[in-house]
């Protein structure tokens, strides 16, 4: 009889929604715990660090590790984990290329605490209290991990063998990859998991514009009615799904609501943004060329409609930080 | 009253045509001739007063053979020059759309559509100055699929679809993402200082070319492009990625694009990046946009020196 797999979920800068998205399996996690091990789960089981410094290097079979790394012990638990996993999968958006906490690229630690701990509508607090690094206790000092000046995406630091996209990554997604990995048929390694190799235009049933069609204003979501059954681009409504890679099942889409990009760059995009860029710069109407800044203005925030889950991994990031 | 007798003259034919019934005010002046940038970069056989009066004359086939039937891309420089205001590119799109129902097919290269790299998003439709890819449904695998295909005889060849499919799926020789990345240095082979993306129109003059290639190629290197409405961002970001210290995009002024909007879908995309540079803290004087008007001669000296002291400064304050 062969040994049952033996698994591990981790969770580094993220919101929990990964963790969630293991969870929405719901009976279908009884299976898995029959048929595997899972030997670290901090969200769900209690396990210390230290259960994991005791393992034997390549112990754990299959890692799921999700969240970016923001911190330093984001970064060390990630380097612990890759130290005793055979296989390491960065799970979600967040672990595949920096997701939400990377948007925090544009801006220094400095601006990103004043914002958090001072001018946040929701603090009022006249001493500014600041968290410190160190703080001494009657048992001895305690520390806070390091906050790095950027966010980091997991396969920046370590060396992955897959990458599972989404924010999160669908249920119905997780439950074909959590069967691969319990029948031991993972793919070859550094392909990508749970997702397909089309953009979401290419799923996408809605009905597209007419040739030649052009967009004069860009609105945000909120701002107009949307029509369920047209292209959301044909409606000044930025829409991620030419650039992103397919395989979510659409949700957004039939919420009516535009891809968000967090499934990442389409096979093909070097850059998920800046290929946004292109394509939807080159969509603007120029009929009236005096008025070509007029409809750039209207796109609110570029970085943060091109590059929602991907700041962290895109070219002007490593430009910044390196 | 007796019947006058009746022919159907080449000339009444595409003057029935919108747009072809200004031909008859054209008095052969051949001012459009002297604007013609095709007449003096391509093809000096180039002549749309010629093939005016072609068509008063009769000559059909000869009209639909010769090249400004087919090469004409409605800049509309001469429209502006014309004493009659003759709007000559409509009637040579007249005669073109004769030319095409009679049989007769573009000698352009024209873009064409990797079927299973398409996604039939239709963004390359709805970026094409000349409406030449359409969307249309196609049985693949059991399964209808939505994909682009082009019109060759309305593809001009200026590749504002290359630069904006998501998907590398549409592409022409020459211009492909694959052909451009390769012009794009890589760190081991010594980046040079400035990478110049250059619209083959832009420079109007054989010796601003020459201005161009006259810099060290450790110092300015020349990509070029059909258009800047081919430019790509992801190629500027790639470049500076790779150690190249600025990205010189050279394109035409306002009015003046020989593919109607392709400069300004590069303003668009320009200004984007230059957005997105800027809420990243990155200095925006990296990549320029430049836009060198037909009056412009020599101008590029000027642009490539301001942007290498530019640089120069970048450096000095970091």
């Amino acid at each position: 009889m062969t040994a049952k797999p033996k698994l591990a979920f981790y969770w580094a800068a993220s919101c929990g929604g990964c963790e969630i998205t293991i969870t929405e399996l719901g009976m279908r996690l009884v299976d898995v715990s029959e048929q595997a091990d899972i030997v670290f789960w901090p969200a769900a089981m209690d396990f210390k660090y230290d259960d994991v410094r005791q393992m034997a290097d390549e112990e754990i079979d299959v890692c799921f590790f999700n969240g970016a790394i923001r911190n330093s012990e984001n970064e060390e638990m990630a380097h612990l984990l890759r130290q005793k996993s055979k296989t390491m999968i960065a799970f979600g958006s967040c672990a595949h290329m920096g997701g939400i906490p990377g948007l925090a690229n544009m801006y220094d630690i400095e601006s990103l605490c004043q914002r958090v701990f001072d001018t946040s509508p929701s603090i009022d607090d006249s001493r500014g209290t600041r968290p410190q690094k160190t703080t001494t206790m009657p048992e001895g000092d305690i520390d806070l991990p390091t906050l790095f000046d950027h966010v980091k995406y997991l396969g920046e630091i370590v060396n992955i063998d897959y990458f599972m996209p989404g924010c999160p990554p669908v249920v119905d997604q997780v439950w074909i990859v959590f069967q691969a990995v319990l029948n031991g048929n993972l793919p070859a390694r550094g392909s990508v998991l749970g997702a397909d190799g089309r953009s979401v235009c290419d799923v996408c049933s809605r009905d597209k514009a007419e040739t030649g069609f052009r967009i004069n204003e860009f609105k945000r979501p909120h701002e107009v009615e949307l029509d369920p059954i047209t292209c959301f681009l044909t409606q000044g409504v930025i829409c991620c799904g030419p650039a992103t890679r397919a395989g979510c099942g659409t949700p957004c889409l039939e919420g009516n609501m535009p891809c968000r990009g967090c499934y990442g760059p389409a096979e093909g995009v070097q850059d998920q943004g800046a290929k946004l860029a292109s394509a939807i710069g080159a969509m603007i109407d120029t009929e009236d060329p005096d008025k070509l800044q007029t409809i750039l203005n209207t796109i609110v925030d570029p970085a943060g409609s091109f590059y929602r889950f991907g700041l962290a991994h895109s070219i002007m990031s490593r430009m910044k930080y390196e | 009253m007796s019947h006058l007798p009746t022919t159907i003259t080449f000339a009444s034919e595409v003057k029935a045509i919108p747009g072809g019934e200004h031909l008859e005010l054209c008095y052969s002046c051949g001012t459009c001739v002297s604007k013609c940038l095709i007449q003096q970069k391509v093809d000096p056989a180039y002549n749309p007063r010629r093939l005016l009066r072609m068509v008063m004359m009769d000559l059909k086939t000869d009209a639909y053979l010769d090249p400004t039937t087919w090469l004409c891309s409605e800049c509309d420089l001469c429209y502006e020059a014309c004493p009659q205001e003759i709007h000559i590119s409509q009637v040579i799109t007249a005669v073109k759309h004769l030319a095409v129902e009679a049989g007769f097919t573009s000698p352009l290269i024209a873009v064409s559509v990797d079927e299973d790299l398409c996604s039939g998003c239709g963004i390359c439709a709805m970026v094409c100055p000349y409406e030449a890819p359409s969307l249309f449904e196609k049985e693949v695998n059991g399964e209808v699929d939505r994909l682009s295909q082009v019109d060759q005889n309305k593809c001009m060849g200026c590749g504002t679809c290359v630069g904006a499919c998501p998907l590398s799926a549409i592409g022409r020789e020459g211009v492909t993402n694959t052909e451009i990345e390769a012009q794009i240095p890589t760190p081991e082979s010594k980046p040079p200082t400035l990478i110049t993306f250059i619209c083959d129109w832009s420079l109007r003059a054989e010796d601003d070319l020459k201005i161009l290639e006259s810099y060290p190629p450790d110092q300015v290197n020349i990509v070029h492009i059909p258009c800047t409405g081919r430019i790509d961002p992801q190629h500027a970001l790639m470049a500076l990625d790779s150690g190249v210290r600025g990205v010189l995009v050279c394109g035409c002024k306002p009015g003046e694009c020989h593919y109607k909007r392709g400069n300004y879908a590069a303003t668009c995309k320009m200004g984007l990046l230059d957005s997105l540079l800027g809420q990243m803290n990155l200095p925006e004087k990296q990549i320029q946009f430049v836009q060198i008007g037909t009056q412009d001669r020599g101008r590029i000296r000027h642009e490539v020196d301001g942007m290498l002291s530019a640089l120069f400064d970048i450096k000095e304050a970091v």
